[in-house]
């Protein structure tokens, strides 16, 4: 038996763990003790990491459409028809006409080949990937007003703090590691605040819970930020040293008061005023959240809300403080910082700079874009309308985790060509032309980003099966064939290529990343690596406040659909399921889709648990079993969305935030019927 | 028969003994030390593997059998089982497979369970540097190997006091007979000594009585509450042996026995959707209640060995031990690290 150290699948936590390989088979997992961050400790879906790795069902060869059906194929047909048919759209139609989706399931190295394909040999930047629909709002509004999109310090540090802000993470359940270091922290004696609709877990061991109605975030920040003021309690010389903006932010935040916005998010002033006395007077305070806060039509605008919350309490840049966005994907941070976004390149350089697109000319030998593309969403649109037309979507099951379903699937079909490459089939590759069977975690080299923004070794432990390949080894074929270089010999020297036009990876190789790896930034082959950003100055000198004001969500519950539907995750499954719902332990945990609601409501309706039911939006209608639920709300409902039986994103709205451009997930007016039995 | 090996002759030991069987050792990686197939590399005596060692003898995932239907009849195959010397295992791992032995050796007996057993050498390493996380002591169960096993080692400073218990143990030995020394009266009096040193470093206020009258006081929804659900605690735990029956594959596939544990919910779940444990916190109090109350009325012996594995694994801030909800400070987190 031997043990492969490697880094998990799951979510952004980034934990260590050791995958148990025995006769060429992954038979287990183990935690891995000397890690710096999760320390010996797993959650559920991390112990049984390696359990799907070995499913039947994986894709292993490639497959080509032929009429209704997806019929074998070798790799030199399916990559010869997708060079084909991409170059006959690009002839036909132009760049634009094309994009590409990437995976934040996968590594570092393949998604900086993938947007390097998508720029240098499609010529387009029409390249995203799903953290447009998770953390787009906090690349854009931690960027804005940090100068640096990502989490400022790391996970460990959060034991440091004396109160922590939680906003929008059910964590103890999507993010377990990050958790048990709030929880080490609590039982040091720091004070929990939890801002959550729901009563998680967490806020049920919070010294407060707030549970403001979905989508007025901005209203009880900005009340806390002016609560804060009022009672002197800001960092009066952290705002004059550090920040700019202010006197606009506080005129702006003032209009909030407490009654004001206890009218808005229904949160009584009274708690509004005890969390910001407890927030403002920590010497040591740290915000943490997720997709509750940037999951909204005006998620930018709750992440610049938060920023200047710390930043007017001066809690940034020091252990223990700071902001802390929770990534969802193992590599949705990697990913960004890949410049798998239509906007920027490697690191966050802009496309539209002359300078920086100079350099990745000389560097790739080729001619790039210089508009910014479409995002995710924009791209759909366009292939509903007609104007793109050729697709590639890499490790990603757009169907089921997209929002709108319907349209979705209508959008997909209406293009010339789709090719996807994953490692099961999905509800995704039921509609592509070409399919190719991908590696898995396990299976292949190369490095995953954290959430803390530390990059860490992912090491093969088994072979693929069948004719699946690693990602990036097809990418670099399908570059050359689209007639781009695309010389590598091994992840490694991908990342060689990353570091050397890269400024915060700059430093980092496979030969320095240790059992510790290394958290950007790291410029320099002597430089550590860096625990907490921001600590002397923001990289664009100051941090910029930026006021922002409160405006209604698109939809709220009327007459026609009473009921307010959120949308989220189970601790037992991933996203679309196509993992840990074939791992039997996780499988059997959550066997079957479900609302949650609360009992009130239930008892009204004649619900009980487990009485069938259909919810249904403008969009669409599921039918799910009804499961009571305390911490629901009156009026509200929990649909997670991994259930391709049930898919919730059949409900959602495809409303845009006009920054970040993600679409509004978490909420939906919605009403509830009962179901025949 | 018993001998002195010294310190730096045991990669030849291991070497010798490596053409004939499997040797699985601990050895150091980086992320910790771990039991895997020994290939040469620095093996780690010292630290103790989060993942036990008997993993070996009921794997997190093991193919009980392959079927494979042909013209409307199944055939089935069994797998090989690879003949194992398990090196350097602890006191309390080797309590813990005397422990699984009585499980599984209850009528009927698991067969898949005696097959890997009866294909695997034990040598046993007495525990001179115990963890703070270790209690061994208090449940009987170390520092030194009191059950039966093939060959037991002391670290008695400059090498091993080597005493063979089984012909499997003379065997072993003589497979690297050209290393040994003979075995002198210091030799013992030093292994008494370091031993004796062991227990006073260990807590003794945690016998299974002591632990019981915890279990009395605990609350235990308010631990609930902090347990994260993940399992790990019986993932850790040598003596937690819970698994799971499925078929994968149709037509053909695999038989597959694996790890479960009943700190999750749909363990102890009733078809029509009840759940008799159906809080985090008489889950936990279940798996309490199996070590300390079920197993030793079913074995005669204490479900734990007090090898603190759950305390080191637990990612909320329970203290596994005292059952208390209190913070494991920053020099626990540290020490996890070693």
């Amino acid at each position: 038996m031997e043990k492969v150290i490697t880094t998990c699948i799951y979510c952004g936590c980034g934990c260590g763990l050791l995958l148990h390989v025995d006769g060429g088979r992954i038979v287990g997992a183990s935690p891995s003790i000397t890690h710096p961050m999760s320390r010996g400790s797993l959650c559920i879906k991390g112990w049984m990491a390696g359990d799907f790795v070995g499913h039947p069902d994986r894709l292993k060869s490639p497959l080509i459409r032929q009429g209704d059906r997806l019929i074998k194929a070798t790799w030199d047909e399916a990559l010869a028809l997708t060079a084909e048919s991409l170059r006959g759209i690009q002839k036909e139609f132009g760049p634009q006409a094309l994009g590409v989706l990437t995976s934040a399931k996968g590594t570092n190295e393949e998604n900086y080949l993938l947007m390097k394909m998508a720029r240098a040999a499609l010529g387009t930047n029409n390249v995203d990937h799903v953290a447009r629909l998770c953390h787009a709002p906090t690349v854009a509004g931690l960027g804005f007003a940090l100068g640096s999109g990502a989490m400022t310090g790391s996970i460990f540090s959060l034991q440091s703090s004396d109160a922590i802000l939680i906003v929008g993470s059910n964590t103890t359940e999507q993010h377990p590691l990050v958790a048990s270091h709030i929880l080490r922290a609590r039982s040091k004696g720091a004070k929990l605040i939890v801002v959550d609709p729901r009563k998680t877990r967490l806020a049920e061991l919070a010294d407060l819970w707030l549970s403001p109605r979905q989508g007025t975030d901005v209203a009880w920040i900005n009340c806390l930020l002016n609560i804060i003021v009022q009672r002197d309690l800001a960092d009066w010389q952290f705002i004059k040293e550090r920040t700019e903006g202010f006197i606009e932010t506080l005129q702006a935040a003032s209009a909030y008061t407490a009654e004001k916005a206890e009218e808005i998010s229904g949160v009584p002033a009274a708690d509004l005023v005890k969390a910001a006395s407890i927030f403002g007077l920590a010497s040591r305070g740290a915000i943490v959240y997720a997709m509750g806060v940037t999951q909204h039509v005006r998620g930018t605008d709750i992440v610049q809300a938060l920023a200047n919350l710390a930043l007017v309490t001066g809690n940034v840049g020091r252990e223990g403080t700071g902001i802390y966005p929770l990534r969802g994907h193992q590599n949705v941070q990697g990913a960004c910082d890949m410049g798998a976004l239509p906007n920027v390149l490697s690191g966050y350089q802009v496309v539209s700079s002359p300078q920086v697109r100079a350099k990745f000319v000389e560097a790739w030998r080729a001619q790039l874009p210089c508009e910014p593309g479409l995002t995710a969403l924009e791209m759909l649109w366009a292939a509903e309308s007609g104007s793109l037309k050729g697709l590639i979507i890499v490790g990603e099951n757009p169907v089921i985790s997209y929002p709108h379903t319907s349209r979705v699937q209508k959008a997909l079909k209406g293009l010339e060509f789709l090719m996807v490459s994953d490692i099961f089939p999905t509800e995704t590759t039921a509609l592509a032309d070409v399919v190719l069977p991908a590696a898995c975690f396990a299976e292949k080299d190369g490095t995953f980003t954290s959430t803390e923004r530390r990059v860490q070794r992912v090491r093969k432990a088994v072979d693929p099966p069948g004719e699946a390949r690693a990602e990036w080894e097809w990418i670099c074929d399908l570059t050359r064939r689209l007639g781009a270089k695309a010389e590598y010999s091994s992840p490694g020297d991908v990342m060689d290529e990353i570091a050397s036009l890269t400024p915060s990876y700059g430093g980092i190789s496979y030969e320095r990343l240790g059992p510790d790896g290394l958290q950007w930034p790291c410029p320099t082959k002597d430089h550590p690596g860096t625990s907490i950003l921001h600590v002397s100055r923001f990289p664009h000198g100051l941090a910029r406040l930026r006021p922002v004001l409160y405006i209604d969500p698109p939809e709220t519950p009327d007459e026609d659909y009473p009921f307010m539907l959120t949308t989220g995750r189970s601790l037992y499954h991933f996203h679309t399921g196509t993992m840990t719902r074939r791992t039997s332990l996780l499988d059997r945990e959550v066997p079957t889709p479900f609302v949650e609601i609360n009992p009130e409501d239930a008892r009204l309706m004649g619900i009980r648990d487990g009485t069938k039911v259909r919810v249904e939006t403008r969009r669409g209608s599921v039918s799910v079993e009804a499961r009571l639920a305390e911490g629901v709300c009156k009026g509200d409902l929990f649909l997670p969305f991994h259930f391709s039986e049930a898919p919730a994103n059949a409900l959602t709205a495809q409303y845009l935030d006009p920054v970040s451009k993600i679409a509004e997930l978490k909420v939906s007016a919605a009403r509830l019927k009962k179901e025949a039995p | 028969m018993k001998a002195f090996l010294p310190k730096h002759k045991l990669p030849l030991l291991l070497e010798a003994l490596r053409g004939q069987m499997e040797v699985i050792a601990p050895v150091s990686t980086d992320a910790g030390p771990a039991f895997v197939t020994w290939q040469g590399q620095p093996i780690d005596l010292m630290g103790k593997p989060l993942s036990p060692v008997t993993e070996f003898l009921l794997p997190h995932k093991e193919a009980l059998f392959t079927y494979v239907q042909e013209a409307g009849r199944y055939t089935f195959k069994e797998e090989m089982i690879p003949s194992r010397l398990l090196f350097g295992i602890r006191p309390c791992d080797l309590h813990a497979i005397a422990l699984l032995d009585r499980i599984f050796g209850r009528e009927p007996p698991d067969q898949a369970y005696f097959r890997r057993r009866r294909a695997t050498a034990l040598v046993v390493q007495n525990c001179t540097s115990p963890g703070k996380e270790c209690f061994c002591v208090g449940l009987e169960a170390g520092p030194e190997a009191k059950d039966p096993c093939d060959l037991q080692l002391t670290d008695i400073g400059d090498g091993f006091l080597c005493q063979a218990e089984t012909p499997v143990g003379i065997l072993i030995l003589n497979a690297g007979r050209v290393l040994l020394q003979p075995a002198l009266p210091e030799h013992f009096q030093e292994k008494t000594k370091l031993l004796q040193e062991a227990r006073r470093a260990m807590p003794r206020d945690r016998s299974c009585s002591q632990i019981r009258q915890a279990m009395q006081r605990a609350d235990w929804e308010a631990l609930g509450r902090e347990c994260l659900s993940c399992g790990g605690c019986s993932f850790v735990c040598p003596v937690c042996h819970c698994f799971n029956i499925l078929d994968l594959g149709v037509p053909d596939g695999q038989r597959l026995r694996c790890r479960d544990s009943c700190i999750l919910s749909g363990f102890s779940r009733l078809t029509g959707g009840a759940n008799p444990r159906r809080t985090p916190g008489q889950r936990l109090r279940h798996w309490y209640q199996e070590k300390f109350e079920d197993i030793p009325q079913i074995t005669g012996l204490t479900g734990c060995v007090g090898c603190g594995r759950c305390h080191l694994t637990c990612p909320a801030a329970i203290n596994r031990v005292d059952l208390s909800v209190v913070s494991r400070l920053m020099g626990d987190g540290s020490e996890a690290r070693r």
